[in-house]
């Protein structure tokens, strides 16, 4: 099927590469009272591109193209417009923030990146590209490309009648793959990736109803992976958290970035600014239709906004 | 300890991905097929039913079989009214012994909720599931064995049971999503609980209240084993009637038992779509 | 009886000033005595006829009871006339029909709740789904005679002998095939079990919460994947409570099997040969039996009825209650 066909070659020395160039790694703490936007963990790459430009930049590393591009979206629901007019790059392997109050479609345009849409029964125009495939091409199977663009959900949700371990190896299920080694393989690789095998590794057949909230949604993070995506969107998965184990989730995404990027909605501008790399404003236009205002770098955003909106949001003045 | 390592691993996801989805696909089109040839399975006999109850009901459907008088075997002219007006008539004082008395457990069960309503709603739950001709040998060792007698009294006692669990549950839940603030806020005014009841809690449940209970008839008028032991005669009501005609092997009986039906069941249909236009035109009043 | 039995007012100790004591005062009004006492009535005139079901049923069954002893429920010849009687065939009757009915009536009624539920397009979906639901208003006596007069016939002479003929299953078809029968009663049943089934599937299914199938679609599932692996096992308490009422009711129907079945008290040979179960028995002895025993041993197969539906039934209800904060009541209502 064309839809897969993209190699994606995995160059490891890029990564190097990358991490020469840029500062070294800050690993953030949670709740350190610095300046919004200084904490944001930086790399060398930094795609910067705002509404009007094109992807145009300095730096050489740029050479990697975005992982998702979307050019011109709009998502309506019958006559509803719920977010319009959306350009943006994503990069590859960073955290990019899709931040804003509620209801200006964030999550609507989370949701079309991996076609949910396709049963929620709204209706997807403009481009949405992985790397230089059309998502929603002719020849391109939903079914693959969902695959390939993983996402974790606002409220935990393990599979209620599986158990820890059968939860982290149903995205392979699903996809084809058996075999015992193979999977117990995989499901442990999954689990550390998403630093939860430590405590389950003992009680992987417990049901996975079992585990507490936070560990449920690191759960599903392994689930998701499981299945090696190339990006992983995550749909304010803190939220119904408590700050603890919020902190080990946003710990968690700022190392999992390295291998897979990471689109994050989320309300929290305050998060936004500890583990993003990139974030991208979304408000409510007047005629109540959420659109895209300004998007860049995370500090930059955040101390430098160029939009008067962004400026109003971020200083706390809206939203 | 790693059997693949990292970078295999992920083309042999993508390969596995890529390999299963047609077979995956082709399994789901085939379910989904099944699943629909199992809804057509499902709608086949109300289908069938339809059909041949309206085509042989329909040959023998007439304005004289509608209100004339049974006549004796042999003679012609005769028809079903005394089984229409008798089932209506049964089912009417049955009507007024349960409504009023589901509709006072249903506010006991309303207020209290102490371990006596508790049991008490269970055993209402319970009891919807009795068979009714359980209800009809109740009814039989109640008031016919005693009586040496058969009754309309005793039919409609039975259909009475019959009907009042699924009220009472019915008349609670309409209570209980449509009055419980009113109530509260009538009480928290100072009004006293009777009066907060008639006013309040019945007016804005109404409309629920008669949807539960005219399901609850269509229900009631189609029953046969509770009559079947309290009846003295079968052309008192029309289930028993084309019970009775039915089991019989002359072509005749077997005639009135298909326009029996058809009568019967029209008026059952009505009864319950009537319930659903009720239900649809609350619910969309209450959006 | 205790001034506030709400409890919407608050409690003793806690200070309102006179309001309380002002209502309290209206309470005693002699509006709301009649009141209270017309409202415990209706309850207690519901609690009476409860208790005075079981009262009047165990001790008409006395009179048989005390002549076949506690053998009555699993003796296996019931011969009124040559004065045996004994509900043991009887029982297995009941549960043989049920249990084929099951068969019919599980994969059906689960297929068309997935299909309703999840795999049907939404204009589809509604008009389906009320059809469904209507087979359940069509009274029993109508699907009886429907099942005597038209099935009948056909079963005998084209389906039982088509059954007979297939390769692996067809020695359960063999035999005297001259019309009613075990099978026919089955299927009897399962039409009439049929919209139970669905209906209490449907909810079921349409509890599970969207995020379950999302999840599942997220990480590359077919649509039917996702229901098959995500959506019914998370249902299986709501379905298993569907099955275990549907079979509540298949238990309990009597006329409808009553004449379709062929009432012979014997362990039937195959499916297609006529058999008997308690319903069917209550229905078609009680015109016939002798008053004194003849009666009462009728009785007591109610009674034996009776306690298995009922005790089948509260076990369908726990299991729906106990699936996620569905109350149970009125669900029983759904024929």
């Amino acid at each position: 099927m064309s839809g897969d066909h993209v190699a994606r070659a995995e160059p490891l020395t890029v990564v190097a590469e990358e991490r020469a160039e840029g500062e070294p790694e800050t690993a953030t703490r949670p709740g350190a009272p610095a300046p919004i936007a200084d904490g944001g963990r930086k790399r060398g790459v930094a795609a910067a591109n705002t509404a009007a430009s094109a992807l145009t930049h300095g730096h050489q590393s740029s050479a990697t193209p975005p992982a998702v591009t979307l050019e011109g979206v709009r998502v309506t629901f019958g006559d509803h417009v719920a977010v319009r007019n959306v350009t943006l790059a994503i990069p590859a392997r960073q955290v990019t923030a899709l931040i804003g109050p509620s209801g200006c479609g964030k999550t609507t345009l989370l949701r079309a990146i991996n076609r949910l849409h396709d049963h929620t029964g709204g209706r997807v125009e403009g481009s949405i590209k992985l790397g230089d495939i059309d998502v929603y091409g002719a020849d391109t199977r939903p079914e693959l490309i969902r695959r390939r663009i993983g996402m974790v959900f606002q409220r935990p949700n393990p599979f209620p009648a599986m158990s820890v371990f059968e939860n982290v190896v149903s995205g392979l299920r699903f996809n084809g793959v058996h075999g015992r080694a193979l999977l117990r393989d995989a499901a442990e690789s999954a689990l550390r990736h998403a630093a939860l095998w430590d405590t389950v590794k003992d009680r992987l057949h417990q049901p996975a109803l079992r585990l507490s909230g936070g560990q449920q949604q690191r759960l599903c993070i392994a689930r998701a992976l499981a299945v090696e995506p190339d990006v992983l969107l995550m749909d304010e998965p803190c939220s119904a958290l408590d700050p603890i184990a919020t902190a080990k989730i946003e710990d968690l995404i700022t190392r999992l970035a390295a291998d897979v990027t990471i689109v994050l909605v989320t309300h929290n501008m305050f998060q936004a600014a500890r583990v993003s790399d990139q974030a991208a404003v979304f408000l409510l236009g007047e005629d109540r239709v959420g659109e895209l205002v300004e998007s860049g770098p995370t500090d930059e955003l955040f101390n430098e906004p160029r939009n008067a909106r962004t400026r109003d949001y971020v200083a706390g003045r809206v939203g | 300890m790693s059997v693949v390592s990292a970078v295999s691993r992920r083309e042999l996801v993508r390969a596995a991905a890529q390999r299963s989805l047609t077979r995956r696909r082709v399994t789901g089109r085939i379910a989904q097929a099944l699943c629909a040839v199992a809804a057509l399975a499902a709608v086949a006999p109300l289908v069938a039913l339809l059909y041949y109850t309206i085509s042989r009901g329909a040959q023998v459907l007439s304005w004289s079989f509608l209100v004339n008088a049974p006549t004796p075997p042999g003679i012609p002219g005769g028809g079903i009214s005394t089984a229409i007006t008798g089932t209506a008539e049964i089912v009417g004082l049955a009507l007024v012994i349960a409504i009023p008395t589901a509709l006072l457990a249903a506010l006991f069960l309303f207020e209290r909720s102490g371990r006596l309503a508790a049991v008490l709603r269970f055993s209402a739950d319970v009891l919807t599931g009795v068979p009714s001709i359980i209800i009809g040998i109740f009814a039989y060792a109640l008031l016919v064995l005693p009586l040496h007698a058969f009754s309309d009294l005793a039919a409609a006692f039975a259909l009475a049971v019959l009907m009042l669990p699924i009220m009472i549950r019915a008349d609670e839940e309409a209570m209980r999503t449509i009055a419980l603030d009113l109530w509260e806020a009538g009480i928290a005014l100072g009004a006293r609980r009777g009066r907060v009841a008639r006013s309040v809690v019945l007016r804005g449940a109404l409309p629920d209240l008669v949807t539960g209970n005219l399901l609850a008839i269509a229900r009631a008028v189609g029953e046969t084993a509770p009559l079947l032991f309290t009846l003295a005669t079968p052309l008192a009501a029309m289930t028993l009637l084309i019970y009775t005609d039915g089991t019989q092997a002359f072509p005749i009986a077997q005639e009135t038992a298909w326009g029996t039906a058809l009568v019967l069941l029209a008026f059952v249909l009505l009864l319950s779509v009537a319930a659903k236009i009720a239900a649809w035109r609350i619910s969309r009043r209450a959006r | 009886m205790s001034p506030d039995t709400t409890g919407v007012l608050p409690r003793e100790g806690v200070e309102v000033g006179g309001v309380r004591a002002a209502l309290l005062r209206t309470r005693a009004g002699r509006g709301e005595h009649v009141y209270t006492v017309v409202r415990w009535g209706g309850a207690g005139l519901f609690a009476v006829v409860v208790v005075a079901l079981l009262i009047s049923i165990a001790g008409s069954s006395g009179q048989a009871l005390t002549h076949a002893g506690v053998g009555f429920l699993w003796s296996g010849t019931w011969n009124p006339a040559a004065g045996e009687y004994g509900a043991g065939i009887l029982v297995v009757g009941t549960l043989l029909t049920t249990a084929v009915a099951m068969v019919i009536v599980v994969p059906i009624g689960l297929g068309t709740a997935a299909f309703l539920s999840e795999l049907a397009p939404r204009w589809l979906a509604g008009p389906l789904s009320t059809l469904v639901g209507l087979l359940a208003a069509v009274p029993s006596i109508v699907v009886g005679l429907w099942g005597l007069i038209v099935l009948t016939p056909i079963f005998a002479n084209q389906v039982e002998p088509f059954l007979a003929s297939v390769p692996a299953l067809g020695w359960l078809f063999r035999g005297e095939a001259y019309g009613p029968s075990i099978l026919l009663a089955s299927v009897v049943l399962a039409v009439m079990t049929l919209p139970t089934m669905v209906a209490l599937s449907r909810t079921a299914l349409a509890a599970v919460p969207v995020a379950d199938r999302e999840a599942a679609l997220a990480l590359g599932a077919t649509r039917w994947q996702a229901v098959r692996r995500a959506v019914i096992p998370a249902a299986r308490s709501g379905i298993q409570a569907a099955v275990t009422l549907a079979v509540g009711r298949a238990m309990g129907e009597s006329i409808a099997v009553a004449m379709v079945i062929g009432n012979r008290p014997a362990i039937p040979s195959s499916l297609t040969a006529p058999g008997a179960t308690l319903g069917s028995a209550i229905v078609n002895q009680f015109a016939e039996a002798t008053p004194g025993i003849g009666t009462s041993s009728v009785i007591a197969l109610g009674a034996v009825l009776l306690l298995l539906t009922v005790a089948v039934n509260a076990g369908g209800q726990a299991l729906l209650r106990s699936g996620g904060g569905h109350r149970g009541g009125t669900a029983g209502a759904l024929r």
